[in-house]
């Protein structure tokens, strides 16, 4: 079950703090049995991918958390804000990204069924859904720049840039990851095609997740 | 007998690198820790440099240095003198050396790695820090318009390097120690480097975000900070506090933490060189992990804090209040584990000893004036911010510097085979101390006695006390900016020792020359590429058990099965003998 390998190490990882490692290697273990492979370079474990995608998504969290606290505050604070019209767009926009998750946890499971051929087709499309949802932002940019809101017009505007901006660079980052899964020759790689598949997807719902709430964020504050 | 030795038969044959892989692009964890520390002893000189400068303007303004006095010499050049020597002191020297320095150098030899969890990554964070140091460098020299652009790009790329060296040791710790290294066994600097890790993670995310919307603004012309939001509705005093306290809260977010990020590793080092050198295993070692982990938690929830009391400036002294009161009990608990391990024990007075002695000083001096600063009415009555000054140094910078100290005379013969000269290291080490007593402490007088003229004003002081209070502070100036130049001249001894010790120092090479536990003191001195050689190193014991009393050796190393049967012998004797076993 590719799937499924790393949650099951971190519930490892997990147990091994919990437990405090668990047992000593057996005495002497050093001289005897493994005296016979003598170099044995450690092996990139698959789960240290995982954990560093866990840690960078927490940080990334902090990042937006810190923006998102400026806006309530400013939001609250300031008694000339100007309320900001969504495009239309990114309603549009949303229902993409949304798209995306979606099909990605389908090629997911055709991965988890060894069937590779069918599970490049849907991460593509995948890929692709997220790359028009990037087009899309861009869109929702010249849509609003249209109705004349600039960063400098006024601070609503600047959170909707910033916002969009960001998280469309962080989503840069997955666009990129998922290529990578796609174009990867994974017979020479470190990482199997299953690891790099969920690492990338957990980075990808993690975007999916952001925007729904920066979203939320931008329509409740005006 | 376990050896690891990089001489066995069947050791790699790596290709020969070439000469960028070998020196730009290099990935090795011993090779950028080590630059991370050159970084560092570079950026400390020149921030030593800066505050001898500014202690001579304040103290003789008419003064004119040949070369600096242009740089020096008017009022906002002051202000970006402070600027320069605070950011150097904090980012590149205090956040650096013990973390990303001593910390890619000895975490993973300590938790038995071959390597950091992403090496290029670390390379990457390597280069931003060089890069985020010659940018603040820059913005000194180039008008304060763009300076500030400048300075505030390069604090952002500083953090990113921070985020991703914070990554890399979460990871490196979690998901690569050696078999049996479970976590109760960890050496506590492990824990420090490893809490503080997550610590980092989590704040300088928040100070890249603040860095982005202040850079936004600059560049972009965005609105975050700006006056024009709150025109004519409101007085323009009101705007203009509400938008300094959105810097502020976005910045001590940051900074209160920031002050954890700084100590946290320096607490590891100093516990695991006290237990080291008296003999005897951390007392309470569970107390003292838990009272790290307290240190970040608390760093964390002094910022939560601060996010959900709304309406409060943040420059407030309730703050100071927090920060105290929540970081004074598990710096009680480390404090009584220090003197909990030193007790009754046979002290080894060697050079690091005296520095990490001199640490739990310092910390303690810091920490009771930490507890006048956190009563909100001393604090709210101005207590000048040469009191604050004075505090603050002592707890954090100088505290800090004297545990980096302890762990470069610790850790020298393992980087470098040659162990530093004591008698020198002695001198420097009381050179420094007086010294730096002497600069800071009057700097709180200072401070108290700003204080009394603020109330004393009020008493109507007579002119003959006036002039007397006037004219012994002007002499107190005078004796802090003396003792200031003292003191930096007295790290002249410091750097010849280290210079001269590389080249021509005493050999050391014995792999354990400090009968040390850990890891790190299994392997030849300076450690093969690979750290381990032939073998993964296997983890049987805790880090700190010392004292078999009576026993030719007081102490079993982490790595040995049994202390009866395997006595360690750490002596070159061994190590050859051992090679021939492999």
């Amino acid at each position: 079950m590719p799937g499924t390998t790393i949650v099951e190490d971190i519930e490892l990882i997990i147990e091994d703090i919990g437990g405090g490692g668990g047992k000593n290697p057996p005495p002497g273990g050093d001289d005897g049995d493994e005296g016979g492979k003598r170099y044995r370079p450690q092996l990139p474990s698959s789960r240290r991918y995982a954990t560093a995608i866990l840690i960078a998504i927490i940080s990334i969290v902090m990042f937006f958390m810190a923006m998102a606290s400026a806006y309530i505050y400013l939001r609250a604070n300031s008694n000339r804000w100007v309320p900001l019209h969504l495009p239309w767009i990114i309603w549009v926009n949303t229902a993409l990204l949304l798209l995306s998750s979606g099909v990605m946890e389908l090629a997911r499971r055709r991965l988890a069924l060894a069937d590779v051929a069918q599970f490049r087709k849907l991460w593509s499309v995948a890929t692709t859904l997220g790359i028009l949802f990037l087009i899309g932002q861009l869109a929702a940019w010249r849509q609003f720049i249209l109705a004349g809101f600039y960063v400098s017009t006024n601070q609503a505007s600047s959170f909707f840039y910033i916002f969009t901006g960001l998280h469309g660079l962080h989503l840069l980052g997955g666009i990129c990851a998922l290529l990578y899964v796609s174009f990867r020759k994974f017979e020479k790689a470190k990482v199997s095609r299953s690891v790099a598949a969920e690492v990338a997807s957990y980075y990808w719902h993690f975007m999916d997740g952001l925007w729904i709430f920066l979203l939320a964020l931008l329509y409740l504050g005006k | 007998m376990v050896i690891y030795d990089s001489s066995g038969p069947a050791a790699p044959e790596a290709p020969a690198p070439g000469f960028l892989s070998r020196t730009t692009f290099n990935t090795g964890h011993k090779v950028i820790g080590l630059r991370y520390l050159w970084l560092a002893l570079g950026s400390v000189l020149l921030g030593m440099l800066l505050s001898l400068l500014m202690r001579i303007h304040l103290v003789w303004p008419g003064v004119q240095i040949p070369f600096l006095s242009g740089f020096g010499g008017a009022p906002e050049r002051y202000a970006a003198l402070t600027m320069l020597h605070g950011s150097l002191m904090v980012f590149l020297v205090l956040t650096t050396a013990p973390q990303a320095g001593l910390g890619n150098y000895f975490l993973p030899l300590q938790i038995g790695a071959r390597e950091m969890a992403f090496p290029a990554m670390n390379l990457f964070s390597f280069w931003a820090t060089v890069a985020s140091l010659a940018g603040m460098t820059t913005a000194f020299f180039v008008r304060p318009d763009a300076g500030i652009t400048l300075w505030t790009a390069s604090v952002a790329l500083f953090c990113l390097a921070a985020l991703l060296t914070a990554l890399n040791f979460t990871v490196t710790t979690l998901d690569l120690r050696a078999k049996g290294m479970a976590l109760p066994r960890m050496p506590l600097t492990v824990w420090a480097w490893f809490i503080n890790a997550i610590l980092s993670t989590l704040i300088f995310s928040i100070l890249l975000a603040a860095c982005v919307f202040l850079l936004s603004d600059r560049l972009l012309s965005s609105q975050f900070f700006s006056p024009l939001a709150f025109l004519s509705q409101q007085p323009a005093s009101l705007a203009q506090s509400t938008l300094l306290s959105l810097w502020q809260r976005l910045f001590w977010f940051f900074a209160q933490a920031e002050v954890y990020v700084a100590m946290l590793p320096c607490f590891g080092i100093v516990s695991h060189l006290l237990s080291t050198f008296s003999r005897k295993p951390v007392w309470a070692e569970r107390a003292s992990v838990l009272a790290l982990c307290g240190v970040g938690l608390f760093g964390f929830f002094v910022w939560g804090q601060h996010m959900f009391s709304s309406g409060l400036n943040p420059w407030s002294p309730l703050v100071f209040s927090l920060l105290a009161s929540s970081l004074g009990l598990p710096a009680c608990v480390l404090l009584l584990s220090w003197f909990g391990t030193l007790w009754h024990a046979k002290i080894q007075l060697n050079t690091a000893m005296l520095f990490a002695l001199g640490f739990v000083s310092l910390f303690i001096a810091g920490g009771v004036s930490g507890l006048f600063l956190a009563r909100n009415d001393l604090a709210a009555a101005n207590v000048s911010g040469d009191f604050v000054t004075g505090h603050f140094h002592l707890v954090m910078g100088v505290a800090a510097t004297f545990a980096i100290l302890a762990a470069l005379f610790f850790w020298f013969p393992k980087m470098f085979a040659r162990r530093l000269n004591e008698p020198l290291g002695k001198l420097h080490f009381w050179l420094t101390f007086a010294g730096v007593y002497c600069v800071f402490m009057p700097m709180h007088w200072l401070g108290l006695m700003a204080h009394s003229r603020v109330t004393g004003a009020v008493l109507a002081v007579t002119p003959l006390g006036a002039s007397f209070d006037s004219s012994f502070s002007a002499s107190l100036r005078t004796f802090i900016t003396v003792a200031t130049m003292l003191t930096v001249a007295a790290q002249v001894l410091f750097l010849f020792n280290f210079i001269w010790t590389l080249w021509r120092g005493q050999k050391s090479e014995d792999r354990n020359p400090w009968s040390a536990t850990t890891l790190e003191w299994s392997v030849v001195s300076p450690p093969p590429i690979d750290n381990f050689g032939a073998r993964d190193p296997v983890v049987y014991r805790g880090a700190y058990e010392f004292s078999a009393q009576g026993s030719p050796v007081d102490f079993a190393a982490q790595n040995v099965a049994s202390a009866s049967s395997h006595p360690p012998l750490p002596t070159r004797l061994s190590a050859s003998a051992g090679a021939k076993e492999n």
